[in-house]
């Protein structure tokens, strides 16, 4: 970048002289053609320029964490498989918020190859949330040190997942002494699903909408556990260890329950 | 859609060019119009992308949204949209004329009133949205905006409104509005299509209506009229540019949407002005301008309930204002075709058609005909109509004239067989021929005069002048109850 | 039969249909023409290209979006957001919650995993409340069409409803009648789908609800709202278009024996028959052009062109050929305005009219 940079500073110079000298010799016609290539060689210079300099100054500090850091940050807040928009709304609301949802597109499929090449050489893995089929779900993260109940899904999961995700969201506000607004909209867009949790358009709050979480999540918790625990128990029968991470591939769900 | 219509529709095939309809101009054309065509991104309700504006042909101005989706940039956008159409919009409000009532205060009247035309009514429309989107923000609290939004928003409402109002002017959709005075050889749905409505109206020397029209369905050489954009444009054109701007917002990224954009509007604003001078080449019809002066009186009172500090509009109408109304609506509807048909023969003419109107040659009168004895004695007028029109009305109807003002008739007999020359309508005149032993000279039509008669009555006029529902006096139940905007319409997301 | 609709496509796959072009086939149904390609699964647009006349229809790619992520946001966090309106809308009981991903298994099982699910569910011991990805089929006119609807729903009270989430917006209660009537078409199509599957498991029709939960944005934020929608009248209208495209032998019984739409593509897949030779054998089935056409056919360019060059009436619309009184060509009617063609026995009185109406025009217009 910088070389090319100084490639074209010299250009500029050079043609800064030879308009001068092509204007003392009254030839006006080149005078114009180099102006035009002047004019060009300093366009490509604001670009160069531009494209080199830091993102427009953010507000909040430069994140100072790897991409995967910062997930693992959301999912640890979070505590249940979660998709990516939900861990860059997280990221958002208590952390950076510099995470970008396409970022994530291939981190799943990095971990797996990392796995395979070296399995358990990193102390945790961003990998999958397993169906019923046993398949990877689609679009949703997990973190590999959650125990395998945690990282499976029954047909109830996703709702009861969601209700244990608002209600950390809402803890982790309710110890917070000023939390930012960005995290007070999150729990309340969370909290307008959840029956009880908040009345009309006033703000959401952190007690009220656990115990309205809680009080949804007594009628399927059992299930789900049951549920939960029969899909974790085929999943360590019939998987390899990448496979119980990472999903087995389509054809494979054969084996399971059909 | 009448015979006579449809004829014209047939004619305009076989000539290759559309035909009038109309023998005047219906609709007012100001004489300093502000041409606005909005275009939206698409798949959204009402996010705005760009628009074309001014009252100059020479110099519009071009704004644009860099992304559509990002609100501030479309707050900023309508910020700037309020900088061209509030002082167009408030430039009318200070010359007044105090206008007398019988039987009531002299009130104030603005001479002029603003006019914004939009190429169709998918524009009228999105005027409307734009403007519901806008008149309940905030210049304070968690979301605050330009003071000019919440304002602009008000008279955007406003206008779209007024446009749902049969015969009124402030808003007006350039393709209804040219649609009204010409029948073009496709169909009505091919017409919201300003391009080709055009390219039939007034075709390139050298090409037919349908050629023209065939070419400028091409969306390279004539994109849409807006708000929707060509989906190719978007694709290949927009798309990598919006890309580009969100990668690097420097002003050259913007400059290239600019760009981009104005490639899409360009056409579509010349073919606004062009649709004014094909208007205002028309003969304007007698009532245009008391419908105008309707239009100017209601504009005088939004720009006063505006000054006094006067709530946004509802969001929506009460059951009980949404069936007035409409009621209201058809009235004004009624009211307006009626005067279309007074005010031009070729309307009148399909009334005739009907048999609700009738024209043709007094072939007898008796103007000193009189009718009861002594002190009952009435003048009465009889004129003996030959029409070869059909006449569908019976003995005894009331019939009014466009001829004369305040004339009214009654039909005594009928003979005849229609569709020969032959048929003969013997009237009585009822009104408006003085009331003096004689009739007042003029008032009653003389031997060989041509003459149309009709059972649609013009005394919908008064009902016409009804007061906006914010005039409605207590004994009608009083103005509606005004609408209180909350915090969440404030707040409101627009996303 | 098969065999001659075979023909009449060519040695190509036949083009599946989607819901929206199932709707469509409800739009025109008097058009012999259309039901005809369709029934052969002839590719409409490749045609109509070939021959010159590309449909005007396109998409941007800002709607697309918008409709992907308007879809995200109702389905996230387990149905989050369709669990909220379904609770107010069907007073679905909190316990309903269970959620299944078709899409879970490989593409090839989706519509015998939807239909097991379907099957549980319908004996009462179904897993789920929601059906993400399923994968319907209806038979039209011989061939297997499959239909992905956006989500079906399964209330315990023992009935199924259709979700269809459109991004157009709902503001103040009202939104573009035209969008929704299209989407009660297309959901109708999904409606009569899941109840051909119902019958075919030997349960009653009647479980999958005639109303269909419509979701939409709400003015203008990405908040979904939701409605439930009556799509009787547009299943009426559906059925008995299918049962006219099953009864296609009627249309084929007049046509010649040879006749074929093959565009005879070469190693390259570009047609090697000669346009001309294409639109000849489209022109001996009858259309039956309407402006309509123009939102709904890949083929409108093509017939309307074919309706101009013979100087048909029906180019001006239904409303204008009614004014006219049926007379279905424009230099007959301008004969009859202009007294130059005696009127056939039971035009007298639309000729009379036509009359009445030229005398007039030329009277106001000297
Ligand atoms: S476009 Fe042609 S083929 Fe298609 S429905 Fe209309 S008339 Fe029939």
């Amino acid at each position: 970048m910088s070389e090319s940079l100084d490639a074209l500073e010299l250009r500029i110079a050079e043609l800064r002289a030879q308009v001068r000298r092509a204007v003392k010799a009254r030839d006006n016609t080149l005078a114009r053609s180099l102006r035009g290539d002047l004019r060009r060689a300093e366009q490509a210079w604001d670009r160069a320029v531009g494209a080199g300099e830091p993102e427009s100054p953010q507000e909040r500090e430069a994140p100072l964490l790897p991409v995967r850091e910062q997930v693992h940050q959301a999912l640890a807040l979070l505590g249940v498989p979660s998709a990516v928009r939900m861990i860059v709304a997280v990221n958002d609301a208590f952390f950076s918020g510099a995470l970008r949802g396409p970022q994530l597109t291939s981190l799943r499929r990095d971990e797996e190859r990392s796995f395979r090449g070296d399995p358990y050489a990193r102390p945790y893995y961003l990998c999958a949330a397993l169906t019923d089929r046993l398949s990877p779900a689609r679009g949703l993260l997990a973190d590999s040190t959650w125990e395998p109940e945690r990282r499976v899904l029954g047909p109830l999961s996703p709702r009861v997942d969601f209700l244990v995700s608002a209600m950390r969201v809402a803890d982790r506000l309710v110890r917070m002494t000023d939390p930012p607004q960005g995290a007070r909209r999150l729990l309340r867009r969370m909290a307008q699903n959840i029956p009880g949790a908040v009345e009309g358009l006033a703000p959401a709050d952190p007690e009220t909408t656990i115990r309205a979480a809680r009080a949804e999540l007594e009628v399927h918790h059992a299930a789900d556990v049951a549920q939960r625990a029969e899909v974790a128990a085929r999943a360590g029968r019939q998987l390899s260890d990448a496979e119980r991470l990472f999903g087995a591939v389509a054809l494979s769900t054969l084996r399971g329950a059909s | 859609m009448s015979a006579l219509t449809a004829l014209a529709r047939l004619r305009a095939i076989r000539d290759g060019v559309a035909q009038p309809i109309t023998t005047v101009r219906h609709c007012h054309v100001a004489p300093q119009p502000m041409v606005f065509v909005p275009l939206a991104l698409s798949g959204e309700a009402a996010a705005p992308l760009a628009a074309m504006i001014g009252t100059d042909p020479g110099h519009p101005r071009l704004l644009v949204v860099p992304q559509p989706r990002n609100r501030d940039l479309r707050f900023a956008f309508t910020a700037e949209l309020a900088e061209v159409v509030l002082p167009y919009v408030e430039g009318f409000r200070k010359d007044t004329e105090t206008v007398e009532r019988r039987g009531g205060e002299p009130y104030e009247r603005c001479l002029e009133a603003p006019q914004i035309l939009v190429p169709n009514r998918q524009g009228a429309a999105f005027v409307g949205l734009l403007g519901r989107s806008t008149r309940f923000r905030r210049i304070d609290g968690p979301y605050p905006v330009h003071p000019s939004v919440p304002l602009l928003g008000r008279w955007l409402t406003y206008f779209a409104d007024r446009s749902q109002q049969p015969g009124s002017c402030l808003l007006m959709a350039a393709t209804e509005a040219l649609g009204l005075h010409w029948a073009t050889g496709q169909s009505g749905l091919e017409d919201a299509n300003l391009a080709t409505l055009v390219s039939w109206i007034d075709p390139p020397a050298g090409m037919t209506g349908a050629q023209a029209a065939l070419e400028a369905e091409d969306p390279l050489l004539w994109p849409p009229a807006g708000p929707v954009t060509d989906p190719g444009f978007d694709n290949e054109v927009l798309a990598p540019a919006v890309h580009a701007y969100e990668e690097a917002p420097t002003e050259h990224s913007v400059e290239r949407i600019a760009q981009a954009l104005r490639t899409q509007l360009d056409p579509t604003w010349r073919l606004m002005w062009r649709a004014v001078e094909l208007l205002r080449a028309l003969p304007e019809g007698t009532r245009v301008r008391e419908r105008w002066e309707t239009d100017r009186g209601s504009f005088t009172r939004f720009t006063e309930r505006l000054a006094e500090g006067g709530p946004p509009q509802a969001r929506r109408d009460g059951a009980v204002g949404a069936a007035a109304r409409l009621a209201g609506l058809e009235r004004a509807r009624a009211s307006y075709d009626v005067q279309r048909a007074y005010d031009d023969p070729l309307v009148m003419a399909e009334y005739r058609l009907t048999g609700e109107a009738f024209a043709g040659t007094v072939t007898a009168a008796d103007p000193e005909h009189t009718e009861g004895e002594g002190r009952s004695r009435k003048l009465r007028p009889l004129v003996t109509v030959t029409t070869a029109d059909p006449v569908r009305q019976a003995p005894g109807t009331v019939v009014g004239s466009p001829d004369r003002r305040g004339h009214a008739a009654e039909i005594v007999e009928i003979s005849g067989d229609e569709g020969v020359e032959a048929v003969e309508v013997v009237l009585k005149i009822v009104k408006g021929m003085g009331r003096g032993k004689s009739p007042t000279p003029g008032s009653v039509p003389e031997i060989g005069e041509r003459v149309t008669y009709t059972s649609l009555t013009d005394d919908f006029q008064s009902s016409a002048a009804l007061p906006d529902p914010e005039l409605t006096p207590w004994t009608h139940g009083g103005p509606p109850q005004e609408y209180v905007p909350s915090d969440e319409d404030a707040q409101e997301e627009w996303s | 039969m098969n065999g001659r609709l075979d023909r009449l496509r060519g040695p190509v796959p036949s083009r599946p249909h989607d819901a929206r072009a199932i709707a469509a086939l409800a739009a025109n149904p008097g058009c012999a023409r259309r039901a005809l390609l369709d029934a052969a699964g002839v590719d409409k647009d490749r045609t109509a290209r070939h021959l010159g006349f590309p449909a005007p229809f396109g998409q941007s790619q800002f709607a697309i979006t918008r409709g992907n992520s308007f879809e995200t946001v109702v389905k996230e966090n387990g149905c989050a957001e369709l669990l909220r309106l379904l609770r107010e809308l069907l007073k679905l009981p909190v316990a309903e919650v269970g959620y299944q991903d078709v899409e879970s298994v490989g593409a090839h099982l989706r519509h015998s995993h939807t239909r097991a699910l379907v099957d549980r569910a319908a004996r009462e011991d179904g897993p789920a409340v929601f059906y993400d990805h399923p994968l319907l089929s209806l038979r039209i006119a011989g061939h297997v069409c499959y239909l992905e609807p956006d989500v079906v729903a399964f209330q315990v009270e023992g009935r199924f409803h259709i979700v269809e989430i459109k991004s157009f917006s709902v503001i103040d209660g009202q939104a573009e009648p035209r969008k929704v009537a299209a989407a009660a078409r297309q959901a109708a199509v999904y409606v009569l789908a899941l109840r051909a599957l119902l019958a075919d498991l030997g349960h009653a029709e009647e479980r999958v609800s005639h109303e269909v939960v419509l979701v939409c944005p709400e003015n203008f934020a990405n908040q979904p709202t939701a409605a439930l929608v009556d799509v009787r009248r547009q299943l009426a209208v559906l059925r008995r278009q299918l049962t006219r495209l099953t009864r296609v032998d009627t249309l084929l019984d007049g046509l010649p024996e040879g006749l074929t739409f093959d565009l005879a593509p070469g190693q390259d897949g570009v047609p090697t028959r000669p346009a001309g030779e294409v639109a000849e054998a489209l022109s001996r089935v009858p259309a039956r052009y309407a402006p309509d056409c123009l939102s709904t056919c890949d083929m409108c360019m093509f017939c309307r062109d074919e309706a101009r060059e013979s100087g048909a009436t029906d180019l001006l619309g239904r409303q204008v050929r009614d004014e006219l009184g049926g007379v279905s060509s424009v230099a007959e009617a301008l004969g009859l305005a202009e007294g130059t063609l005696e009127p056939a026995e039971g035009q007298e009185e639309i000729a009379r009219l036509l009359r009445l109406a030229e005398r007039l025009r030329e009277e106001c217009l000297r």
